[in-house]
């Protein structure tokens, strides 16, 4: 019976939050939805994850697994099949595959690009592998989705711009600094966004932080959770040349820092640099800083330029990953299709026929060039018909298992990979134990 | 074609392939490109040791009186500068000035052949290391405080310029960093710097009975000398940093090439390398 890729899921785009907690399927539910033994469903993978919950199954094409894999799905959630259908996107065969690798490269997600994808659904295979849902084929898929993602991420700068504005801050801040722990930052006005900032400096190793707000309550508030120092507002000037980074956000209508105030605070730092990040709107800090030595300003728009930039630049690189999917799409569909027997008789005779021909010329090239014709020709087929007659037994077992879908279909994969007729070299460490195998003195 | 033409072929070529890679690594934001390039760069170094040291102690006609000599010790003595930089700051970055510089003056020590400095006979050997030596480091100093000024003035223009970040600035060092090299290459180089000139001059004194004669390279050595004075006195008591000593220690780098290369060809001088 014929099978195919069966992937069903709902995502930040098809479903509301409410909808998608909902339906979120725990660890155990490979087990609950692949409950029928010799049912249509063969092989499931189940993984949530904050902004997808998504089913991927092999079933047969004959009965409409999809039916019933929704009706399954929110029997275990104790939830209406139809509100699931409803927001339920379903994609069968190569769509699918490519669904998955979509998703596993981190293209689908909200933030293109973001790494923790991989590490969930790398959670989601290893617990379908431990309940034995996860057979030939989904095995191989999900290994190629990790080589896949691998691939992009290394092949494309998918990952490689900041494209938040306090992440932006701190790759300019490390543009500057060699290192952050020796450093101390100061915000001036404890607003949401000198928040988030000062905590991206801090998880980056800042050592210090002095919070200085008008209402000085507000001010010791947030010292406290970063475990910084609180500066009066009118002190800012006795304490400026402490702080390597001043993040400024207050409401202020007149610039809080000036260019002439600088020169005093430069001498006593001994002109080491200072990063200034101006996120106010008006602004806090006079653009003239800029233009003294060893003192760099960015303001919002400075930053969201940056940002913007770098989100142009993700989207420019997704278009390159897509190439990538699209060419690895093609190659698992040519694996799905080998997995049959007769490409694979046909594969393997030609191997044996490639490495017969390739000793036979070996051969000949050592021997006399004026060798007697007759000779050649019954080395030739001795050399062509050893190669076929090696592989005539596994042929035969594999022939013999052709009633046999489930088994049919392992030790075809395992013929495969066996003689390498996939050309991937040697293949990945699975999650089996390693018994056999390894060393050849057994 | 001995022993040592193939080695010396062998040194340049693992500078050239050094040079190039690290070149090419920056450009391309490869790591790996560059982690080969240094290895290269390195094994380059360790044949260059090897035949310095066979070479001083095999041959009769390749000693310190001959202008290939100074050529090759002075590559070597850059990139030593070089390592122990890496070492000590971790800033292997500066293989973009080490390696190419090097490879440009290990290539001239294949080339100049005739050259035969006039050295007096009372010379005193260790008098004139001394010499030598000192002033060759102090020059890679400001080698290296010369590449790390240029990347700073480059950085700096893009951080001000609020230029976004491309790929060139992916795989680059931190601006403090370069400063910091700057600082190490003036506050050991103009203390080396001005033992190098000093004994020079006392050497003067003692064999031709006077210290200053007006030969080009010594006047050229006075300004330089003066204006590292400067730089000195600026950066670590006024506490110049970033900007103006990295344009500085460019210009004194200039001006000691100037002083190596154009005054010891074309100019008549006690160092002249021409017979």
């Amino acid at each position: 019976m014929q099978q195919s890729i069966y992937l069903l899921g709902l995502n930040h785009r098809t479903a509301p939050v409410e909808v998608r907690e909902r339906f979120a399927l725990t660890g155990q539910a490979n087990r609950d939805i692949d409950s029928l033994e010799g049912g249509p469903i063969h092989e499931l993978l189940a993984m949530s994850t904050c902004n997808r919950v998504e089913i991927l199954a092999v079933a047969d094409n004959a009965a409409d697994p999809v039916a019933t894999l929704i009706t399954r799905w929110a029997d275990v959630c104790q939830c209406e099949p139809d509100l699931l259908g409803e927001h339920c996107y379903v994609y069968r065969g190569l769509e699918a595959v490519r669904h998955v690798f979509t998703v596993t490269a981190s293209l689908d997600s909200m933030v293109v690009g973001e790494p923790q994808i991989l590490g969930q659904i790398k959670d989601a295979y290893r617990t379908a592998v431990h309940e034995g849902t996860s057979k030939v084929i989904l095995n191989r898929l999900m290994h190629k989705a990790f080589s896949v993602a691998k691939r992009i991420r290394t092949e494309t700068g998918i990952a490689q711009h900041a494209v938040s504005i306090s992440y932006a801050a701190v790759e300019l801040a490390k543009d500057i600094f060699d290192q952050l722990d020796n450093r101390q930052a100061m915000l001036i006005g404890a607003g949401e966004m000198a928040e988030l900032a000062a905590s991206h400096l801090l998880s980056a190793g800042l050592s210090g932080l002095l919070v200085s707000n008008r209402t000085l309550v507000r001010a010791e508030e947030l010292a406290e959770r970063f475990c910084g120092k609180a500066v009066p507002f009118p002190e800012i000037f006795d304490h400026l040349h402490e702080a390597d980074i001043v993040i400024s956000s207050t409401g202020a209508q007149e610039p809080v820092i000036r260019a002439q105030d600088m020169p005093p605070v430069l001498k006593k730092r001994k002109n080491r640099p200072m990063f200034f990040i101006d996120i106010a709107v008006p602004r806090n800090i006079d653009p003239d800083l800029n233009n003294l030595d060893n003192v760099y300003l960015y303001d919002i728009d400075d930053l969201k330029g940056i940002v913007e930039g770098n989100l142009a630049q993700r989207r420019e690189e997704a278009e390159l990953a897509h190439r990538i999917i699209d060419e690895e799409v093609g190659r698992f569909d040519a694996w799905l299709q080998a997995l049959s027997l007769k490409p694979t008789i046909v594969d393997l005779l030609q191997h044996g026929e490639d490495v017969a021909r390739k000793e036979l010329n070996k051969t000949l090239k050592k021997l006399d060039p004026d060798l007697d014709q007759e000779i050649k020709q019954a080395m030739e087929t001795l050399a062509l018909s050893l190669g076929r007659k090696l592989y005539h037994h596994p042929i035969t077992f594999l022939k013999r298992r052709a009633g046999e879908e489930e088994s049919l279909q392992y030790f075809i994969s395992m013929t495969r990979r066996m003689f390498d007729l996939d050309q991937d070299g040697p293949s990945p460490p699975t999650h089996k134990p390693k018994g056999s195998g390894g060393g050849g003195s057994e | 074609m001995n022993l040592f033409s193939f080695l010396d072929l062998g040194i340049a070529l693992l500078y050239f392939l050094g040079a190039l890679l690290f070149v090419g690594g920056v450009l391309g934001n490869n790591a790996q490109l560059k982690k080969v390039s240094l290895i290269f760069t390195v094994l380059g170094f360790g044949l260059h040791t090897g035949d310095l040291g066979l070479k001083l102690a095999l041959t009769s006609e390749f000693t310190f009186t001959q202008g290939r000599f100074y050529f090759s010790f002075l590559a070597w003595t850059f990139l030593l500068i070089y390592l122990l930089l890496w070492l000590r700051l971790k800033l292997q970055f500066l293989a973009l000035t080490a390696a190419p510089l090097a490879l440009i003056l290990f290539t001239s020590s294949m080339v100049v052949n005739t050259a035969e400095l006039a050295i007096p006979e009372q010379l005193s050997y260790l008098w004139f290391g001394l010499h030598v030596t000192s002033l060759f480091i102090s020059i890679a100093l400001l080698a290296m405080a010369s590449g790390a000024g240029i990347c700073y003035l480059f950085l700096d223009k893009q951080l001000k310029n609020k230029t976004k970040p491309g790929k060139l600035r992916k795989g680059f060092p931190a601006l403090s960093s370069f400063d910091t090299v700057n600082h190490w290459a003036v506050s050991i180089g103009f203390p080396l710097f001005t033992v190098g000139a000093l004994s020079g001059f006392l050497w003067a004194r003692f064999t031709w009975g006077q210290m200053f004669t007006w030969d080009p390279k010594e006047v050229l050595t006075i300004i330089t000398w003066f204006l590292f004075a400067y730089l000195f006195h600026q950066r670590l008591a006024v506490g110049w940093k970033g900007k103006k000593p990295a344009r500085l220690a460019t210009w004194l780098f200039l001006l000691s090439l100037v002083s190596l290369l154009i005054i010891n060809f074309f100019f008549p001088t006690h160092h002249s390398f021409q017979s």
